[in-house]
């Protein structure tokens, strides 16, 4: 008993010391003087409305988007339609101290894809060490973790943010978050968990590599071999933030009942993400490669390397210019993006601008008119252009 | 003012200057109608709506790409029509597709047991694709042919294209065209007596149903309730995929047997003096004997905008010796492995645009540059090949001009 003692003694004081370091003490005051709330990631999960105003053991919220869309391509209408894209409900629920359970259920159009975007608990040892497992949002990109509708100055979400790291990308883990504070205002954070990982439908799909195809694999891993994903962030101040993401592990099948039935097969997928912010001003943006190590008999027909970049600038203006609602604000969006689907041959890429005229009646609503113009390259690079407009209307509750 | 939305004047001074910015550029803003004649994927003029509807089914049909999950291979070359038919023309040569035999002794062999005459060198997850046998000397590497203009083929009757046949060169010109005369298989439902063969690049299929059955079968690995079966491996035997048998249904094929029913070639570009003078030395070196301008189809019985039209395809859809360097010792029905048919001309002008600006010619896409298709062609054809290259360099390049106006 008394070795067992020393032996947890010697592993929980250095544990004690190091958590209870400066570097892990998040400030409670900046150089104001004022009480620094920093969430996790803004936008993210601790950063949605229903989390701050409600009380209780469980608070419930949500939001929804419902949108109107023309589509034009070589002077052909699609449409125009009406859409009902998304009514997502979010529960928040303080088990006890230190231990929290969320989850988002999603409905896409209507009931016709109804899934459980996420479902995790939170066991917070320390602001530095929070273990998380459930269904996750992975931390690739920023943008998988701030994907919400209302959030979003822009109706369409960025393609590199959804082709390349597939928002919203869902899987069922384990691991750990938390967040360093070097200086007063500097932070550092990071996340990191073991998934499943994406299954071989990313090679099912009729048109190519398509990694969004690969999501799904809640029940069980599809080999015995878990992947990783983690992200790390910097921010040397509050307006600005860094980060680099990474998720790699097997896709296929190679095993069945301990019978070696193909060859072990890769997905990596890196990410860089950032976001500025300078009064009306913020530009945000990411960057994506993935790598995907495709049987010999598919490729060619099938991309082995991908990658994709989004940046967008946000300009905030007209606070109070309706003066029956002072909280309201518009804003002016610009966003620029490119995918190459195959990177090894000419084509199979998409280029788009986007503009947008953005009315908020408060924070958590969002009226958006936007107009984006589309450069599709086929696959033998021929290119195609299309235009698009969308009004939609997003709203957390 | 409760409840009256009241605004500042920066606010209605920027509304305006939006609306208005709006309307002037909208016409910029959004894409125009592509030129009628100027694609390989509009339809013939004339057709009824409700034959406009069946189009636009087979239009869909034919872009579908087939995913594993839908019944894709087991081995295959391509997932979707459109992977060899870029934008309904010809394919690009990353697409091109293999046919092999053994040719030896003047004796062909398709090697059928061996996954002949075609290789399928793509196979879903699991399975290993088709390899190319070492004994198979007859290896022929082909681009998908274009896609357009094949109802109003099909529609010309069988006695305009045997009038221009001439096997044994009876006229002297050095040229002797034959028809491919093919059996097709019972599943077509035809009577099984030879037949005018006139779609392939060595006019080895005489119907048009039965060449969508079979790229369905062969290409992509997809079943029908024509052709039921998967496709053997030549290894393995017949495998299954993901998907229960047939994949697709008559319809289906029926959808895009009738959009390439439908599918209209392109329009001749502009007619300058030059293209003028060009076309006059075309006939005059000979190159028309086998690239007929124009035939014209008969009385078709469902279809009336393919019934006696013009179809200036520039081909005479018979087969010809084309000489060693374009041989690929390759038997296909009665069709040598030095003779093709008569590759038609029309839509050259357009064909870089549909392959990403790069212009592939010839049944490989091997060369971008008409000169050296010129050069390459043998045979038959070598006395207007000598002719064209003792023109002038001015000429030449009028005849070239009057091969990029089709």
């Amino acid at each position: 008993m008394k070795k067992f003692m020393t032996v947890a003694l010697s592993l929980i004081m250095p544990f004690s010391w190091v958590f209870g370091s400066p570097l892990f003490s998040e400030p409670t005051q900046d150089t104001t003087g004022q009480k620094t709330e920093r969430p996790f990631v803004a936008g993210g999960y601790y950063d949605k409305p229903f989390v701050t105003r409600l009380f209780g053991r469980t608070a419930i919220g949500g939001y929804m988007e419902a949108l109107w869309k023309l589509e034009r391509a070589e002077g052909v209408n699609e449409g125009p339609s009406f859409e009902a894209r998304r009514f997502n409900l979010f529960t928040h629920s303080v088990v006890a101290d230190r231990l929290r359970v969320a989850a988002e259920l999603e409905f896409e159009h209507g009931t016709e894809e109804i899934k459980l975007e996420f479902a995790f608990l939170d066991f917070e040892i320390h602001p530095a060490l929070t273990f998380r497992g459930g269904i996750l949002l992975s931390p690739i990109g920023r943008f998988n973790l701030t994907h919400d509708s209302p959030l979003n100055n822009l109706t369409e979400r960025p393609l590199v943010s959804t082709l390349i790291i597939p928002a919203a990308l869902s899987e069922v883990g384990m691991g750990f978050y938390g967040a360093f504070f070097p200086s007063a205002e500097s932070r550092l954070t990071y996340e990191i968990y073991a998934v499943n990982g994406l299954h071989d439908g990313l090679l099912a799909g009729a048109g190519g590599t398509r990694i969004a195809e690969g999501r799904g694999a809640f029940d069980e891993d599809n080999n015995p071999l878990p992947s990783l994903v983690g992200r790390l962030t910097y921010s040397p101040l509050v307006a600005l933030e860094i980060g680099a993401s990474l998720h790699t592990g097997p896709y296929n099948r190679y095993q069945v009942d301990g019978i070696q039935v193909d060859d072990k097969r890769n997905l990596t997928i890196a990410g860089l993400d950032w976001e500025y912010r300078q009064g009306t001003w913020d530009v945000t943006g990411e960057y994506a490669r993935a790598s995907i190590d495709v049987p010999p008999s598919l490729r060619g027909l099938f991309a082995e390397r991908q990658h994709g970049l989004y940046t967008q600038v946000n300009y905030h203006f007209g606070r109070g210019w309706i003066t029956m609602m002072p909280r309201s604000r518009f804003a002016a969006v610009g966003r620029y993006e490119v995918v190459d689907l195959d990177a090894d041959i000419a084509g199979d890429a998409i280029q788009r601008f986007s503009l947008g005229l953005n009315f908020r009646p408060v924070e958590d609503t969002v009226f958006k008119l936007d107009y984006r113009t589309d450069l599709h390259w086929s696959r033998v690079d021929v290119p195609k252009r299309s235009v698009g407009v969308n009004f939609s209307v997003a709203s957390y509750f | 003012m409760q409840g009256r939305l009241t605004v500042t004047r920066p606010f209605m001074v920027g509304s305006v200057i939006l609306a208005l910015s709006g309307m002037a550029g909208c016409t910029a803003l959004f894409t125009g109608p592509v030129e009628e004649g100027e694609t390989f994927d509009q339809p013939l003029p004339g057709l009824t709506r409700a034959q406009q509807l069946a189009f636009a089914r087979g239009d869909e049909a034919f872009e579908k790409a087939f995913s594993v999950k839908e019944g894709l291979g087991p081995i295959f070359n391509q997932p979707s029509c459109e992977g060899c038919h870029a934008g309904d023309g010809r394919g690009h040569p990353r697409t091109n597709l293999i046919r092999f035999g053994r040719n030896a002794g003047g004796v062909f062999d398709r090697l059928d047991t061996e996954g002949g005459p075609q290789l399928q060198e793509r196979a879903i997850p699991g399975v290993a694709p088709e390899t190319l046998p070492a004994h198979a000397n007859a290896i022929s590497v082909r681009s998908g042919p274009p896609a357009f203009g094949l109802g109003l083929v099909e529609a010309i009757p069988d006695a305009v294209i045997l009038a221009g046949t001439d096997p044994n060169d009876a006229n002297g010109d050095g040229i002797s065209g034959r028809p491919n005369m093919v059996v097709p298989p019972d599943w077509v439902g035809v009577p099984q007596t030879p037949s005018v063969g006139r779609f392939g690049r060595k006019a080895g299929v005489a119907f048009l149903f039965q060449q969508v059955a079979n790229a369905y079968h062969q290409d992509m690995g997809i079943t029908s309730d024509v052709l039921p079966n998967e496709n053997p491996h030549p290894v393995n035997g017949t495998l299954g995929d993901d998907a229960p048998d047939p994949e697709v249904s008559r319809a289906t094929i029926d959808d895009v047997l009738f959009y390439l029913r439908t599918l209209a070639p392109p329009k001749r570009g502009p007619v300058t003096p030059e293209v003028k003078r060009g076309e006059q030395l075309f006939q005059q070196i000979g190159c028309a004997s086998c690239h007929t301008p124009s035939m014209k189809t008969g009385t078709h019985p469902t279809i009336a905008a393919l019934s006696q039209v013009d179809v200036p395809l520039y081909s005479d859809l018979l087969l010809h010796d084309m000489g060693p360097d374009l041989a690929d010792n390759f038997v296909e029905g009665e069709a040598g492995g030095t003779e093709w048919r008569t590759a038609p001309l029309w839509g050259l002008r357009l064909v870089g645009d549909h392959l990403g600006g790069t212009h592939f010619y010839l049944h490989d896409g091997r060369t971008s540059d008409v000169r050296e298709v010129i050069q390459s062609h043998g045979g038959e054809a070598a006395q207007a090949r000598t002719r064209f290259f003792g023109l002038s360099k001015q000429d030449q390049d009028a005849l070239v001009m009057f091969l990029l106006s089709l």
